[in-house]
């Protein structure tokens, strides 16, 4: 990695302090935050949700919003007189685009649904004056293909919605890459593709970036990423730096304690011994699951698998593999065309009605999206009493008791287990999500993407949680996710599913070695980061 | 800032209702006087102090006539929308339970044909066949007005049935009647009061309106309908006669679409945690 | 896309056949026998019961009256599909030509009107949206919640006192000239703007906090670019308010049409109601609902025709 100290200034923020109003009082998001980006690096502002990150991103570009305040801060570009932040400012159409453009999380979104790729083309070059209307077509081509379009003309005609989320993000990196900015913002330009995607667009960003000495802010929170293609970073938290330096000085060797907590929660690396090894005796067995929803493509096509008493199995799988649908299947909201799924000796492939409810005691599913999984007009105490009462478990105050006990296994205590969803935090809600989905003392346990949504020192507390609470009641797991790292922390056995199939088993502890084709696609990235 | 400014709509429309409800339920004691009587002397007479709003053809008193009819158009109003919300909602929510259904596709088809009949339309259409009366209007209200009502449920009940949280009451068991009404209805129940408020209004616009053309109640019965289509012959001469009801019937509907505006903002339950 | 077309075309047709189904219900269900109304009015030899009955008997040979419901219906029908609406028992001339004599005047009122409408709620509901928060937004808030709660005949009778009779601006008479039209347009597209602003504010200020508008903004686009980069959003349920609004005009006009006495198909209806014209108001209401379903199904085809979303489907996505 190349020191780049000593090169020349692009960009630069001083004393830059921001707050937003918050139940009826100013919050600071961020305080005296200064820092300096230089010609032709990539600089990553590391840090989790609430950080304050992409607020430095807007102010950058000057799209905080309005209820925003800039109580001081300077911004120096290049070759432009320098701005003071704290006043509005009306030069910002002449610095946005040209001198700072922006990469945005999801590029779908980035995207007007009504125009087609070629006017979104047109009018960015002429809103600069770049170029004729002639000139137009031969530029949006030029920057299409270098972006890896073999067929531009095709994708200039088409309208966002018929590009994939991968696509529509490389045309918004030529975008903007065909102003020639001097800075390039890219605020977690791939945290909503999945990992295929992703990689493409990282390897297009970097040899970009090479090639055309670009200096590039990458804002984000995934710590692989920032070391994989980052020469220098800064670690932000609650909207100050807490430490800045060279990639591999920070990460390797973390001098503040917060970064050493991140860097901690990123390893995941739980001790597989901790893992009480499975029984032998099998508890769910699906033997030939088969779903389509067309005839066309198999949602499921020929699912095979046991989870043994204690046992957990990780499932691997992109977006779309029909991982999600497998976990709909087994809980009864979807029903497969054939194929059976045992629980027990019992066939529970296609029960209905009561016998489905009973099932609820034995089978449970904690949902991604917490927050939208809990009815929002109940406190969390209420929420854990529902199948607890749905069940007629105990009378009230043993119902109560209960509900208390297993809140405060999941860490809600105090107050808290009076709030309702809308007033905890997103880490809260999938402890209240949890707390209920074990209330039953149900004997297997699907997570479907259970911690993705979440921070990751947030994921490293649930799923140490999910640990500790295995050990203690001796459930199985089903776990779903599309993050190897969560799964190989986690799984006594790690099923990779493709197409609506495993394609190949493997044991936690040895995730590396697998032979599938697909399997060795979706490691590559998360084993080995390339270096710069 | 939205959430005081909501406070403060629903503030002003509650008060402004409760003064106009508390001034017309309360006429006969506020003004004591006969709304029927006749005075030939003092026929369309100007505001005064003697007839704060003036006098009709009949030498009625305005003020008193318009506190008395009131209370006839605003129950009348009141009852016709409540049995199309109920009706609504019910046809709504099994609509939306069994999205997909016979019985959703007969209702969709139904609403469909009644939405091709104007309102405006229906009731004259009802008022030549079965005569003119503030009942016939009502009932052409009860028949045309649930429509929106059930749409909207429908449409709410069935974004709910699909919703996580329902999804995870059906994981942990939960009966299918439990989750009608602790998950889907009270999705619904919100939206459909906020309806209901601005349609209220409406309704008593779109009655004033039919009344004006003479389709509403006849005279010499005081209603709010009847007194504007008395007052229809000779507001060129004499355009006090209409103002009595048309004040009311303009600072009732401005409290209901006030009340509609505050209860709207402040509905999402996440609204209140929200930042900002 | 000629899918849903067609689709939307064939529930069209299902919902006229029985909406006529229903007019033709309602009218034989209403009290009294039709024949004798019309009698009532041409004979006055109602002492004599020999005559009076041979004389019902043969208008009712004549109105159709004698055979089943079904014969009744489909005869009914048949005179329809010949643009035969029967004669009005009032003014005895084809209800088919009158309602040709007053329609265009109606659809010139109503779209006037819905032109004044969509001028105003589209300028002030912009600006507000784009000044959202400041006082003018809230003026405009308070003066939409104001007008919307006002009797469409208030503000046609203050008008056309203020307007007419104080000041003679305007000249009251039963003609439908262009010189009569702007006043009850104007009051109609007063009456309609309230919503337009509320409707264009609502959806323009959801659309203005996209990530696509920062994204274009980020591009260096201007604040006046982007705010049209939004409107192209903002069309659709704009097209779907201007047909509910065009329905409701044309529907609602009766009253307006009535203060201003212009001769359209509102007052037709109205005396038709007064006369007990049964034919009358069975061709009105026929009329009404066919213009309401062709209007939606306009909206339909212009919203399959604007939305890149409707008109191409998934399947034909670019793929790589």
């Amino acid at each position: 990695m190349k020191i780049v100290d000593g090169q020349k200034e692009k960009l630069r923020i001083e004393q830059l302090e921001v707050s937003y109003p918050q139940e009826g009082a100013m919050q600071t998001a961020l305080k005296s935050v200064t820092f300096t980006l230089y010609e032709g690096e990539i600089l990553s502002l590391l840090g989790e949700s609430g950080s304050g990150k992409s607020t430095v991103a807007k102010t950058l570009i000057g799209l905080l919003p309005s209820s925003a305040t800039v109580r001081s801060g300077t911004l120096i570009l290049s070759g432009h007189s320098s701005i003071d932040l704290s006043r509005p400012s009306t030069s910002w159409s002449e610095i946005r685009g040209r001198g700072v453009a922006m990469l945005f999380q999801d590029a779908r979104l980035a995207l007007n649904p009504m125009m087609k790729i070629r006017e979104h083309f047109r009018e960015t070059l002429h809103a600069h004056r770049l170029a004729s209307k002639e000139q137009i077509a031969s530029i949006s081509e030029h920057w299409l293909t270098r972006l890896g379009f073999t067929d531009p003309s095709t994708i200039l005609n088409a309208y966002p919605h018929e590009l994939s989320g991968g696509m529509c993000q490389r045309v918004c990196l030529a975008l903007t890459l065909c102003l020639r900015p001097q800075v390039l913002i890219a605020d977690e330009p791939t945290s909503a593709l999945d990992t295929v995607n992703q990689r493409e667009v990282l390897h297009l960003l970097q040899s970009l970036q090479r090639e055309l000495g670009l200096t590039v802010l990458l804002i984000t929170h995934d710590i692989a990423l920032a070391e994989a293609l980052s020469h220098r970073v800064i670690v932000l938290n609650e909207g100050r730096i807490v430490e800045s330096g060279l990639t591999s000085q920070v990460l390797r060797e973390p001098s503040h304690d917060y970064t050493r907590q991140l860097l901690a929660s990123r390893d995941l690396t739980s001790d597989a011994k901790a893992i009480s090894p499975p029984d032998a005796s099998s508890l769910l067995t699906i033997r030939n699951l088969f779903k389509t929803y067309d005839a066309e493509q198999p949602i499921l096509s020929g699912v095979n698998v046991q989870l043994h008493v204690g046992e957990i199995i990780g499932i691997l799988g992109q977006s779309g593999c029909g991982k999600s649908t497998l976990a709909r299947c087994v809980v009864g909201l979807e029903h497969a065309q054939s194929g059976t799924i045992h629980f027990r000796r019992q066939d529970i492939t296609h029960a209905k009605g009561s016998a489905r409810r009973r099932l609820a005691r034995h089978i449970q599913l904690v949902f991604q999206d917490a927050r939208a999984s809990l009815n929002p007009r109940f406190s969390a105490l209420e929420l854990v009493q529902t199948p607890l009462h749905a069940f007629r478990v105990g009378d009230r105050k043993e119902r109560l008791e209960r509900a208390r006990y297993l809140l405060e296994e999941v860490g809600i205590t105090g107050a808290a287990q009076h709030r309702r969803p809308p007033q905890l935090s997103t880490g809260q809600c999938q402890r209240v999500a949890i707390a209920r989905a074990l209330a039953l003392q149900p004997e297997v346990l699907i997570c479907d993407e259970a911690v993705s949504a979440l921070d990751m020192s947030v994921q490293a507390q649930i799923l140490e949680l999910l640990q500790r609470l295995h050990r203690q009641f001796g459930f199985s797991i089903l776990m779903i996710s599309h993050d190897v790292r969560v799964l190989r922390a986690f799984c006594h056995r790690i099923a990779v599913m493709h197409e609506g199939r495993f394609v190949e088993f493997l044991q936690g502890n040895r995730l590396s070695s697998g032979e599938h084709a697909h399997t060795r696609l979706l490691l590559q990235g998360a084993d080995e980061p390339e270096s710069v | 800032m939205n959430s005081r400014r909501a406070s403060c709509a629903l503030g002003f429309g509650v008060a402004l209702l409760a003064l106009l409800a508390g001034s017309v339920f309360t006429a006969s004691w506020l003004s004591p006087d006969d709304p029927l009587a006749m005075n030939v002397g003092a026929r369309l007479q100007q505001p005064g102090m003697e007839h704060w709003l003036g006098t009709d053809r009949f030498g009625r008193d305005i003020l008193t006539r318009t506190l008395h009819g009131g209370q006839t158009t605003l129950i009348s109003c009141g009852l016709a929308l409540l049995s199309a919300v109920l009706i609504g909602m019910l046809l709504g929510a099994l609509a939306g339970m069994f999205h997909g259904s016979v019985f959703d596709i007969v209702l969709m088809r139904i609403i469909d044909v009644l939405l091709a009949f104007p309102f405006m339309v229906f009731a004259m259409v009802i008022a030549a066949l079965f005569g003119t009366s503030l009942f016939h209007l009502l009932f052409a209200v009860v028949v045309v007005w649930w429509v929106s009502f059930a749409r909207l449920t429908r449409s709410l009940v069935f974004q709910a049935k699909n919703s996580t949280a329902v999804d995870a009451a059906r994981v942990l068991g939960t009966s299918n009647t439990v989750i009608l009404f602790r998950e889907l209805l009270p999705q619904a129940l919100g939206p459909v009061l906020v309806l209901a408020t601005f349609e209220l209004g409406n309704l008593i616009l779109a009655i004033a309106a039919l009344s004006f053309l003479g389709l509403g109640s006849q005279p010499p019965s005081p209603e709010w309908g009847s007194m504007l289509a008395d007052g229809r012959a000779h507001f060129m001469t004499a355009p006090h006669v209409l103002l009595g009801p048309a004040l009311w019937i303009i600072l009732t509907v401005l409290a209901f679409n006030c009340i509609g505006e505050g209860l709207r903002d402040r509905m999402d339950p996440y609204e209140k945690a929200r930042i900002g | 896309m000629g899918r849903r077309l067609l689709v939307a075309v064939l529930q069209m047709l299902m919902t006229v056949f029985v909406a006529s189904l229903v007019l033709f219900a309602l009218i034989r269900l209403a009290p009294g026998d039709p024949a004798k109304l019309l009698i009532g009015r041409t004979m006055d030899i109602a002492w004599d019961a020999a005559a009076y009955e041979s004389t019902l008997n043969e208008l009712r040979q004549e109105m159709g009256l004698n055979g089943s419901l079904f014969s009744q219906y489909a005869s009914w029908i048949g005179s329809l599909l010949q643009l035969d609406l029967g004669t009005s028992f009032y003014t005895d001339r084809s209800v088919a030509a009158e309602i040709g004599e007053r329609l265009p005047s109606t659809f010139l009122l109503a779209g006037t009107a819905l032109i004044i409408q969509m001028a105003i709620g589209l300028f002030i509901g912009i600006l507000s949206a784009v000044h959202s928060g400041t006082w003018f937004d809230t003026v405009v808030r308070l003066l939409c919640v104001g007008l919307a709660s006002v009797p469409g005949f208030v503000i046609g009778l203050v008008l056309l006192l203020a307007l007419a009779v104080q000041m003679g601006f305007y000249e009251i008479s039963s003609q439908a000239t262009l010189s009569r039209l702007w006043l009850p347009a104007l009051t109609m597209g007063l009456l309609g703007a309230p919503q337009v602003i509320r409707v264009v504010r609502a959806n323009l200020l959801g659309e203005l906090g996209q990530v696509y508008i920062q994204s274009a903004l980020s591009r260096g686009l201007s604040s006046t670019r982007v705010v049209w980069h939004a409107m192209r959003n903002v069309l659709l349920p704009t097209i779907t308010l201007t047909g509910l609004s065009f329905t409701s005009y044309i529907s609602g006009a009766v009253v307006i049409e009535s203060i201003f006495a212009w001769p359209g198909l509102g007052e037709y209806a109205l005396n038709g109601i007064l006369h007990k014209d049964y034919p009358a108001l069975q061709g009105y209401a026929l009329v009404m609902v066919l213009s309401v379903v062709v209007i939606h199904l306009m909206v339909e085809a212009l919203y399959v025709w604007l939305d890149p979303r409707m008109t191409r489907r998934k399947k034909e996505a670019v793929h790589e």
